[in-house]
Parts: structure tokens; C-alpha cells; sequence
């Protein structure tokens, strides 16, 4: 008993430590916050971009990471390295080299800075690997005898792919999205740098937040309300997919984080 | 609380260069000075608060988190244009042409404020429909400018020497300019009242203030 009392109480301190700045948030929020346009534009933006963002992802990711799941080759691992090092790069150093990639003065020379477009190839570069990563280990999870069946009994590679291989992996690919997903919707420090900050074109909730903490704090405890619903609303949803499907889609939750 | 010999100096991003070279040994936070103001509003530890205007450290004075602010220096606004200029402006009127990619301040960032006081001067409120990005403070302006990124960009005198080199400069026409005063204040907050009010007398006397016209600042009458 008396072994116990410390243990509860620090579980206590960590779950008063973790709530009290969310529920702070809405303490402090005021309708007058909430009317601004600068929080519906930002909205609208995020959304948008990070919908296309992800509809990215999952089509350029999904191949990708099956190539990288179904081959060996020699320097695979460093690919596999190479993919997954933007999850660990610090936000700055990707706007930096989404500058030095894809800006006026870059390597490809493009007009993306400033543009709505740049803010999606932001999102897709630093939350894009996370899908993949998660989408490798889900197609090597996928028993190569039922693929080898599938292809004996007549159907081709893509119908093969679309008809077993997704469905199988299905539960990791979710996982795997919906970590991309949230990471994409909080995306500040490449955007601010790559894309620039413009209310209603490319201003994203993050972005909102910080602008308006210097200008009008009930704003920017809006604009962080509206973030902590739109995330719990992700979070539950992820979990409900995560209990109503494969033991896959838990195990590759369990060790994402 | 003991409090440490080093003060603590809130400082506007503008003065990023000449304060370390005139008090080479306190502890800086450079930022937009709203950034600033907002977070000395949420009870920042700052000793002292300088501002790219009068009017936050005056707001700050109402609400008595700072002491009485004294006008220490002047600046003026000046466009900027990558050396490249790949936009090919030439003055401020070039502005209007259409897709021009120019960068501010945002609004209630005091750079971003004066932009908007020189347009509207100028009689050209319009061009602000070419702006492409509002920055939260005057060395992200800059920064995005030096790059080459956009097409140009408004920012003190004082910045635009810091990169020569880099961007060529068009001037703003003395009537069309807005009045930029820094003011400096202490927090009342402060553990170290003396040390920061003679680090605001340091910065009304000769020697500071020999530096900071060496770095393109004015007298501040």
C-alpha cells in the first residue's frame, strides 16, 4: 500500500501536466476569437491543403512504399534511410532545403514559393515519410503466399495489388495515414519558411497562431481551440478504425509511436 | 532570487546588429516587437523592452508592466529589390505592375504598419493586392528578399545594410515617410531596476548612440 501512493500520485502530477494545457485553451477562448475571418480562412486552408497533401501521399506513397516492401537491392537500406529522415529533421532544415529544391534560386528553379502549391509540398515532405515508413512494414507483412496464390489463380499484378495486397495491409496503410494526416495538419516551421504566410492563400492554422499570439491573444486561443478539436476529432477516429479492424492495423499503431 | 549580473533585452529584430555591438555582453531575444510586447504581456522575464515604435512600449506603460519609454533612436523605411531584380522595379510605382511578388509586415508588426502608412502616403493602397506573404518580423522580410525569392520588399534603411550585396535599394521620398521612433522602456517586473535603467542611459549617451548612426540609425529628435 505504502509502495503504491507514489505511484499514483506521480500519475496524477503527468495527467494534470498533460490536460491543463488543453483544457486551459478552452478556458481562456472567447467568442470574440472565434468570429475573426483570419480563423475560418486559416480553417479553409488547412483543410484544402492538407487533403491534397495527403491525396499526394497516398498515391505517390502507396507505390513507393510497395517497391521499397517487395524488392532487394543493394543500398536498400540507405533508401529506406533516406525516406525516413525527413520524421527526424528538424522543420527549419526542410524549409531550407524545399528552398534550396524547388525556389526561384534553386536547383529546379520553380515559382512554388508563396503559392497555395508550395504549402501542399510542405505537408507532403515532412508527413509523407511517415506514411511510407509505416507502409513498408505493412506490405512485409503480407503473406507472400496468398500474392503467389492470388497470381495462380489468374489475376493479374494490378488486380492482384488492389485486390489483396491493399486490403491485407490495410490496417498499417490507415495507421500510417492518419499519423501523416496529423502530422500534416501541424506542419509550421517548412511552411513559414518555403511557403510564407498569407491570410486566406497560405496562412494554415499553425501559421494563424503564432501570427495572431503577437496581435490578438483571443484569437490565437481560437485558432489553438479549433486545432485541438480537429486533432481529438482525428485521434478518436483513428482509434475507432484501429478497434474495428485487423490486429495488423493495432500492432503498427502500437509501434508507431 | 538572485538575480544574475547579465540583463535580459527584448529587443526589436531591426536591431539584431548595432545592440550586441553596443552591449556586447547582455542576453538578447530579437523579434518582431509585438512578438515581443505579447509575451511581456504573458509575463516574459525581460529587464528591458525595445521597440521598433512608440506606441507598444506606450501600451505597455498604460498597462503598468513597464516603466516610462524614451524615444533612443530613428529609422527610416526603404524598398528593397533583390540584386538580380528579377521584377525589374525601379521605383515604387513599378509596385503596381501585376504579379509582383512583394513581401511585408504583417499588420500590428510595426514594419508592416509603416509599409502601410508609406503605400497610403504614396497613394498606392492598391499594390497591396500584390503582396504575397505577411512576415512577422522585418528580417523575415529581409531574409525573403536576399534570397531572391521575392520580387521586393519594405524594410528600414538600417536592414537593407546589413546584406549588401545582395538587394539594391530604392529610396522613399521624405514626405511619403512615415515617423519611426524606438522607444525604450524597463519592465517593472525586473529583479535588476538599476542595471536596466542605466542600460537605458547608456543608450541615450555618446557612445551608443556613435554607433548606432554608424549603423544607419538617426538621432532621435
Amino acid at each position: 500500500m505504502i509502495k503504491r501512493i507514489p505511484v499514483f500520485a506521480v500519475a496524477l502530477v503527468g495527467l494534470a501536466f498533460i490536460a491543463l494545457p488543453i483544457v486551459a485553451v478552452f478556458a481562456r477562448l472567447s467568442l470574440r476569437g472565434i468570429s475573426s475571418s483570419i480563423v475560418t480562412d486559416a480553417l479553409v486552408v488547412s483543410l484544402k491543403t492538407t487533403f491534397v497533401a495527403q491525396a499526394l501521399v497516398l498515391a505517390v506513397g502507396t507505390p513507393m512504399a510497395y517497391v521499397l516492401a517487395t524488392h532487394r537491392f543493394r543500398g536498400r537500406s540507405l533508401v529506406v534511410t533516406l525516406v525516413e529522415l525527413p520524421i527526424v529533421l528538424p522543420p527549419a532544415v526542410a524549409g531550407i532545403g524545399l528552398l534550396a529544391a524547388f525556389g526561384r534560386f534553386g536547383l529546379l528553379h520553380t515559382g512554388l514559393p508563396f503559392t497555395q502549391a508550395a504549402v501542399v509540398v510542405a505537408v507532403a515532405f515532412v508527413s509523407g515519410p511517415l506514411y511510407v515508413r509505416q507502409a513498408i512494414a505493412a506490405f512485409e507483412g503480407v503473406d507472400e503466399t496468398l500474392v503467389a496464390a492470388s497470381r495462380t489463380l489468374g489475376a493479374g499484378r494490378t488486380k492482384t495489388f488492389f485486390r489483396v495486397v491493399v486490403p491485407l495491409a490495410r490496417g498499417g496503410l490507415g495507421a500510417g495515414e492518419a499519423l501523416a494526416f496529423a502530422r500534416g495538419l501541424g506542419e509550421f516551421g517548412a511552411t513559414i519558411m518555403f511557403a510564407g504566410s498569407l491570410q486566406g492563400v497560405t496562412q494554415t492554422l499553425p501559421l494563424a497562431v503564432y501570427a495572431e499570439f503577437a496581435v490578438d491573444f483571443h484569437t490565437a486561443v481560437a485558432l489553438g481551440g479549433l486545432l485541438v478539436l480537429v486533432s481529438a476529432l482525428l485521434l478518436l477516429t483513428l482509434k475507432w478504425l484501429a478497434s474495428s479492424s485487423t490486429s495488423a492495423f493495432r500492432f503498427a499503431l502500437s509501434t508507431s509511436s | 532570487m538572485i538575480a544574475s549580473a547579465v540583463l535580459t533585452i527584448f529587443a526589436a529584430a531591426s536591431l539584431t546588429n548595432v545592440l550586441p555591438q553596443i552591449a556586447p555582453h547582455e542576453q538578447y531575444s530579437f523579434s518582431g516587437s509585438n512578438m515581443l510586447a505579447a509575451q511581456i504581456q504573458q509575463g516574459a522575464p525581460a529587464d528591458v523592452f525595445a521597440s521598433a515604435n512608440t506606441k507598444l512600449p506606450e501600451q505597455l506603460y498604460e498597462q503598468g508592466l513597464v516603466e516610462k519609454p524614451v524615444v533612443f533612436t530613428r529609422n527610416e523605411l526603404i524598398l528593397i529589390v533583390p540584386k538580380s531584380n528579377p521584377a525589374r522595379i525601379h521605383s515604387v510605382y513599378d509596385l503596381r505592375k501585376p504579379g509582383v511578388k512583394l513581401v511585408v509586415g504583417a499588420v500590428g508588426v510595426p514594419v508592416g504598419d509603416y509599409t502601410r502608412v508609406v503605400l497610403h502616403n504614396l497613394g498606392l493602397d492598391d499594390v497591396l493586392g500584390n503582396v504575397v506573404s505577411q512576415e512577422t518580423d522585418v528580417r523575415e522580410v529581409l531574409a525573403k528578399v536576399a534570397l531572391g525569392e521575392a520580387d521586393a520588399g519594405f524594410v528600414y534603411l538600417t536592414d537593407a545594410r546589413t546584406v549588401r550585396g545582395k538587394v539594391a535599394t530604392i529610396g522613399i521620398r521624405w514626405s511619403a515617410q512615415p515617423i519611426v521612433q524606438y522607444a525604450v522602456a524597463v519592465l517593472k517586473s525586473s529583479h535588476r531596476l538599476a542595471a536596466a535603467r542605466s542600460f537605458v542611459q547608456a543608450l541615450l549617451g555618446k557612445a551608443a548612440q556613435a554607433k548606432l548612426r554608424a549603423a544607419g540609425f538617426l538621432a532621435p529628435q
